[in-house]
C-alpha cells in the first residue's frame, strides 16, 4: 500500500486512525502537529497524509500550504479530516491543498476505502 | 581571512537605525500599525511590558496577515496574561481563521487563573467547536477543576466530537471513579465506531492492568 | 527487582504499570516531541519512581496529577531534566557540524556580498566545547575558510563556565571524540590527562555572558548566519520557549540557520521557522 503519516493532536484519534490505516495495509508514521508533520515527511516518504484542522503551534490548513509549497512534498495525496462544521472547512481544506476532505469521526471502511483508491492512484501516474 | 581574533576589532554587530516611533505605549501602538512586518513585530514584542495594551494586540490579531507578527502578539499576551487577554482572545476561538483559533487555545492554556472562571460558558456554548476548543484548552489547563470539568463534557455533551474530545484528553488524566461514565457513553452513541475505540482506549490507560 | 533486602523493607515499593508508562509517554511526547522507545522503559520508570519518593509521592497516579497540575510546571521541568542527558565534549553531535561546512555555509555565502563577514553564535556555550568545535571544524573541514571572514561568538548565563571557556584548558573525556590528529595540533598535553588549546583558537572566539530570556542582553545579538542552540530550550517553560524562539529569530539574518539539539524540535515551540532537510540534518531557517 504504502506509508501514511497521520497527524493530529488527539492520541486517541492517531491510534484509531492508525489502526485503520495498517488494517489496510499501509505503514504508518504519527505527528503532533503541522512542524513536526513537515520535520517527518522531509525525512520519510510518504505516500498518503491524513491531516487534522486544528493542531498547536501549526494548523492542518497552514501544512497542507507549506506541503504543497514544497517541491520534493507537493505531490502527496492529502486527506483532510476535521472535527468542524463542513460549512466552514471544506472550502478552506481544498483551498490549501487537500485532495479529499472527511469529517471526523470517520467511517473505517470509508477511510480505508479512500485511502488505498488515492495511494493506488498515485502509484500508476 | 579566516576565524575573526577576539582582539582584532569586529564588526559593529548592530545597524544603527532610524527611530520613527517613540519607544512609550503611545509611540508602540502607532507602529504596531507600520507598513513594515518587522517594525510591527518589534511594536508587538515591546507591549509585552504594557499591560495596557491588551486590546491593541488583540484588534491587531484579527487583521494581522503576517505569521510572524502574530506569534510575537500571542507572546505578548501571554507574558501580560491577565484577564483582559482571556478576554481579548475568547471571541477568536469562533473565527475563520485556524491559526488564530489555535493560538487562542495555547495561550489561554496557559492562564488557569484568568480562564477557570471562564469555562463553564464556553463548555455550554451552542457551537460544538467552542465546546472543542474549552475542552483543548482544559488539556494543558493547570487547574485542579480540569478533570472533572472534562468529566461533565463526557456525561452531559450531545456532539460525539465534543465528547470524544474530552475522552481522549481523561485517557491522560482520568481517574477511576469516572471509569462509569466513561463506559455510559458507548451507549449514547452506538453506532459509532469511533466513540467504541475511543472509550475502550481511555479505560485501558485508566484502569491498567496493576 | 524483587530483591527485598532488609535495608530496602522501610520504603515502600513503588511500580509503574504499563498503562501509566504509556500515558506518560503520551505526556512527555506531547509536550516535547521526545518519544520514548519501549526499550526506554526502564529508564523512565526508574527515574519517575526516584522523583516520585523525592516529592513524597506512594503512587504514579497522584504524582502524575501533581505533575499535570502544578501552575509553575517546575516538577514537568524537574523531569525533562532527568530524562534528557545533558553533557557537553567536542565534536558532540557532529553531524550538525557536518552540516554546517557541507550545506549551511554554502547557502549563506551564497546571500552575501563577498567580503562580507559569516556569523556564528553558539548559546548556550557552557565550557566552550561546542563553539571551539565550530572552530576547529570550519579550520579542518571548510574549505573556504580561506576566503571568507567567519566571526564566531559564544555566550552563556553562567560566568563560571565561561571563564572555564576562555581558559580552554579541557579533560581527557571532553577531548575524546576528538580524531589524534587534531588533538595533536591545536592541543598542548598538560599533566593529568588534561588539554590546553592553542592560543589561536581561544583567540577565535568572542565569549560575552548574555541571558538569553532578558531582552537587555539579547538586544545586542543581531545579524548572525547561524546559530547553534542545543539542548537547551527542552528545559525552558512555555513562555521561555517563545521569548526565547523569539529572540534567535530576530538575532537571525534572513535566511540563517537555527541547529537544535537531537532530541529538541522546534515542532513544540514555534512555527516562525521554515524546516529544512539537509543531508545530515534537519536545520531550522529564518524566511529569506
Amino acid at each position: 500500500m504504502g506509508r501514511a503519516l497521520i497527524v493530529d493532536d488527539a492520541v486517541t484519534v492517531r491510534m484509531y486512525h492508525r489502526q485503520i490505516l495498517e488494517g489496510a495495509g499501509f505503514e504508518v508514521d504519527e505527528a503532533e502537529n503541522g512542524v513536526e508533520a513537515l520535520e517527518r515527511a522531509l525525512v520519510v516518504p510518504y505516500d498518503l497524509l491524513l491531516v487534522d484542522v486544528n493542531m498547536p503551534k501549526m494548523d492542518g490548513y497552514t501544512f497542507l500550504k507549506e506541503v504543497r509549497s514544497t517541491p520534493e512534498l507537493r505531490a502527496i495525496p492529502a486527506i483532510m479530516i476535521s472535527t468542524e462544521a463542513e460549512r466552514r472547512d471544506r472550502e478552506q481544506a481544498y483551498r490549501a491543498g487537500a485532495n479529499l476532505y472527511l469529517v471526523k469521526p470517520v467511517r473505517p471502511e470509508a477511510l480505508a476505502l479512500r485511502a488505498t483508491l488515492m495511494t493506488a492512484r498515485g502509484e500508476s501516474r | 581571512m579566516g576565524l575573526v581574533k577576539r582582539a582584532e576589532h569586529r564588526a559593529a554587530p548592530s545597524r544603527p537605525h532610524i527611530r520613527k516611533y517613540g519607544r512609550d505605549l503611545q509611540g508602540l501602538l502607532a507602529q504596531l500599525h507600520d507598513d513594515q512586518a518587522k517594525a510591527r513585530r518589534w511594536a508587538a514584542r515591546d507591549l509585552a511590558a504594557h499591560t495596557e495594551a491588551v486590546s491593541a494586540l488583540c484588534e491587531r490579531l484579527q487583521v494581522e496577515p503576517d505569521p510572524t507578527v502574530r506569534e510575537a502578539i500571542f507572546g505578548s499576551l501571554l507574558t501580560i496574561g491577565t484577564e483582559a487577554v482571556a478576554e481579548g482572545l475568547i471571541p477568536l476561538l469562533r473565527g475563520e481563521d485556524a491559526g488564530l483559533r489555535n493560538g487562542a487555545v495555547e495561550i489561554l492554556q496557559q492562564l488557569p487563573d484568568a480562564v477557570g472562571h471562564r469555562i463553564a460558558a464556553l463548555l455550554a456554548d451552542s457551537d460544538p467547536d467552542v465546546r472543542i476548543f474549552a475542552v483543548d484548552i482544559l488539556q494543558d489547563l493547570a487547574h485542579p477543576d480540569a478533570p472533572a470539568w472534562m468529566l461533565a463534557v463526557v456525561e452531559a455533551d450531545e456532539h460525539v466530537n465534543v465528547v470524544t474530545t474530552a475522552i481522549d484528553r481523561l485517557a491522560e488524566v482520568g481517574t477511576p471513579e469516572m471509569v462509569p461514565a466513561i463506559q455510559a457513553v458507548k451507549d449514547r452513541f452506538p453506532n459509532e465506531p469511533f466513540v467504541g475505540f475511543a472509550v475502550d482506549t481511555a479505560l485501558k490507560r485508566i484502569l491498567g492492568n496493576g | 527487582m524483587g530483591h527485598s533486602g532488609v535495608a530496602r523493607e522501610s520504603v515502600p515499593e513503588i511500580r509503574v504499570t504499563d498503562a501509566e508508562f504509556e500515558r506518560f509517554r503520551d505526556y512527555f511526547y506531547r509536550k516535547t516531541g521526545i518519544r520514548f522507545e519501549d526499550s526506554k522503559r526502564y529508564f523512565v520508570d526508574k527515574r519517575l519512581i526516584q522523583r516520585m519518593r523525592q516529592v513524597g509521592h506512594e503512587g504514579f497516579r497522584e504524582y502524575f496529577a501533581f505533575v499535570r497540575f502544578q501552575a509553575s510546571g517546575k516538577e514537568f521541568q524537574e523531569l525533562v531534566n532527568l530524562m534528557t542527558v545533558n553533557e557537553t565534549y567536542f565534536f558532540r553531535e557532529e553531524y550538525q557540524l557536518k552540516c554546517m561546512v557541507n550545506a549551511l555555509m554554502g547557502e549563506v555565502l551564497h546571500h552575501k556580498r563577498s567580503g562580507e563577514t559569516v556569523r556564528i553564535w553558539s548559546v548556550p556555550c557552557s565550557t566552550g566545547e561546542e563553539p571551539y568545535s565550530i572552530a576547529l571544524y570550519l579550520l579542518e573541514f571548510w574549505d573556504r575558510i580561506d576566503e571568507v571572514d567567519v566571526e564566531i561568538v559564544a555566550s552563556d548565563i553562567d560566568t563560571q563556565a565561561l571563564e572555564k571557556a576562555r581558559a580552554g584548558v579541557f579533560s581527557r573525556r571532553s577531548v575524546s571524540h576528538l580524531p589524534p590528529w587534531i588533538l595533536k595540533k591545536y592541543f598542548e598535553p598538560l599533566a593529568g590527562g588534561y588539554h590546553r588549546l592553542c592560543d589561536d583558537l581561544r583567540a577565535s572566539v568572542d565569549f560575552r555572558r548574555v541571558n538569553l530570556c532578558d531582552p537587555r542582553d539579547t538586544r545586542g545579538m543581531r545579524d548572525f548566519d547561524v546559530i547553534f542552540c542545543r539542548n537547551l530550550l527542552i528545559y525552558f517553560d512555555e513562555a521561555s520557549q517563545r521569548r526565547a524562539a523569539e529572540t534567535l529569530y530576530d538575532a537571525l539574518n534572513p535566511g540563517g540557520f537555527v541547529l537544535l539539539g537531537h532530541s529538541e524540535s522546534m515542532s513544540r515551540i514555534t512555527s516562525l521557522f521554515k524546516v529544512r532537510r539537509f543531508e545530515d540534518a534537519i536545520v531550522y531557517q529564518k524566511p529569506l
